[in-house]
């Protein structure tokens, strides 16, 4: 379980950091930690979710050199939540994951944005939602419920195969 | 389960926090040391792959880029090439069809032009076809000339297009005089596609290389003066009642596209019209 953990919050961080500028439309990346963080919190659980989480975040805030803790407790927020309501989420559908991914990006928006006042971050909350949070959310959900249509064809597969 | 989830949140997110008060008194850098002795070797990780990553995904694009480049510039290069040629084709054969007017308007002959729609080149026979027969009034034996000189005379019409056979076919014999000598004698035609300008020994003594040979108007088939070519050599076959000169023909018969048909009278001296013939 630590090894799964340690491999799928490692995988997310090498695809943000490889693929992130790679795939990135009108200076907008998504945030693929954050999408991995859903996707396992879905699957495992809150426990899960909120420790894969902690784990992106951090790495996260290392690698961009910002401040420790700030993504590490939002994302470890939205695991926990995501993982806590994951039973009574019907979250097969694309109309719902898209949406949704939308929404969890928000508020990890929203909670970081918070989080940064503290240290008296300059930015707008405006701005920073118009041209930075809400672009990424929409890519975010688009991105993930892709993902989630991949990872279920794959399974899907596989247990044909089995 | 539930409550150790929450414990698991609570644990982390005052983990974080703790992070946070530290920076925020200033223990920033003793936090970000704790951390980076675990970051760093997966930052370090990350970075190479990073770096070996985005190095394929930019030689590939690269790649992608010079290829796509080399097929639109040799498209590119195919299309102008083409458009040479076309250019080149049309300035060609503007440039003859002048001069072919050129020689039309200041000819003193009633002649119509035509053009050549197929050669017979095999060797037994040297003709060309020409688009111009019964329906534009063309006769046998008409005379054909081009713009440089004699080419030969129609042997054959047909409805809308007519036979010409030229002065290199075996069969062909065109009355002839060098211009300097006033040397009388015949042109014929030779198997190997050359001609030959064949005299009575007693009158070419002083024919020279150089020399240029045109119609003698003899017959009133062919205009006097239309040239027909230059001595070339001299076959001197010493005590024989004839003597040849190998001419080279003032016409490329090979590469000649459009020509003239003297339809009218061919009595007439052309010679001034062909500044070569003299």
């Amino acid at each position: 379980m630590r090894t799964f953990l340690a491999v799928a919050v490692l995988s997310g961080g090498v695809a943000h950091a490889t693929m992130g500028p790679a795939v990135r439309i009108a200076d907008v990346a998504p945030d693929i930690p954050l999408i991995v963080v859903v996707m396992l919190a879905l699957r495992r659980g809150p426990e899960f979710g909120c420790g894969a989480g902690f784990l992106a975040g951090l790495l996260q805030d290392a690698a961009t050199g910002g401040l420790l803790g700030v993504q590490a407790l939002t994302k470890s927020v939205i695991g926990f939540g995501v993982g806590a309501l994951a039973g009574r989420l019907r979250v097969s559908q694309p109309l719902v994951q898209v949406p949704g991914l939308v929404v969890l990006s928000l508020v990890e928006g929203v909670a970081r944005f918070a989080l940064l006042q503290l240290f008296h971050f300059p930015a707008p909350f405006g701005e920073l939602m118009t041209y930075v949070v809400l672009p990424q959310a929409i890519y975010n959900g688009f991105l993930g419920a892709a993902l989630v249509l991949a990872l279920s064809w794959a399974e899907s597969a596989r247990e044909r195969a089995s | 389960m539930r409550i150790r989830a929450l414990a698991l949140l609570g644990i982390l997110a005052g983990v974080c926090l703790l992070l946070l008060t530290l920076q925020m008194r200033g223990h920033a850098s003793g936090a970000s040391d704790a951390l980076a002795i675990f970051t760093t070797p997966v930052q370090t990780v990350v970075s190479r792959v990073n770096r070996t990553a985005f190095g394929l995904w930019s030689t590939y694009q690269d790649w992608k880029n010079v290829r796509a480049e080399n097929r639109r510039l040799r498209d590119e290069a195919q299309r102008l090439r083409v458009e040479s040629l076309r250019v080149s084709e049309v300035d060609e054969e503007n440039r003859r069809l002048r001069r072919l007017l050129q020689l039309k308007e200041a000819l003193p002959l009633e002649t119509i032009s035509g053009e050549i729609i197929g050669r017979e080149w095999g060797g037994w026979v040297r003709s060309l076809t020409v688009n111009r027969g019964r329906s534009s009034r063309v006769l046998r034996l008409t005379a054909v000339i081009g713009p440089d000189g004699l080419i030969g005379r129609i042997v054959d019409v047909r409805g809308g297009s007519s036979v010409v056979q030229v002065l290199s076919d075996p069969a062909s014999t065109v009355g002839a005089h060098v211009v300097r000598t006033r040397t009388p004698g015949i042109i014929e035609g030779e198997a190997r596609g050359t001609i030959r300008f064949k005299y009575m020994a007693r009158d070419g003594a002083g024919i020279q290389v150089g020399d240029m040979v045109v119609t003698s108007g003899l017959g009133g088939l062919f205009p006097r003066g239309i040239p027909i070519g230059r001595v070339r050599g001299i076959e001197d076959r010493g005590s024989a009642l004839f003597h040849y000169a190998q001419i080279v023909p003032a016409v490329d018969f090979a590469r000649i596209d459009e020509v003239l048909l003297v339809t009218g009278d061919a009595t007439r001296d052309v010679a001034a019209q062909f500044p070569g013939a003299s």
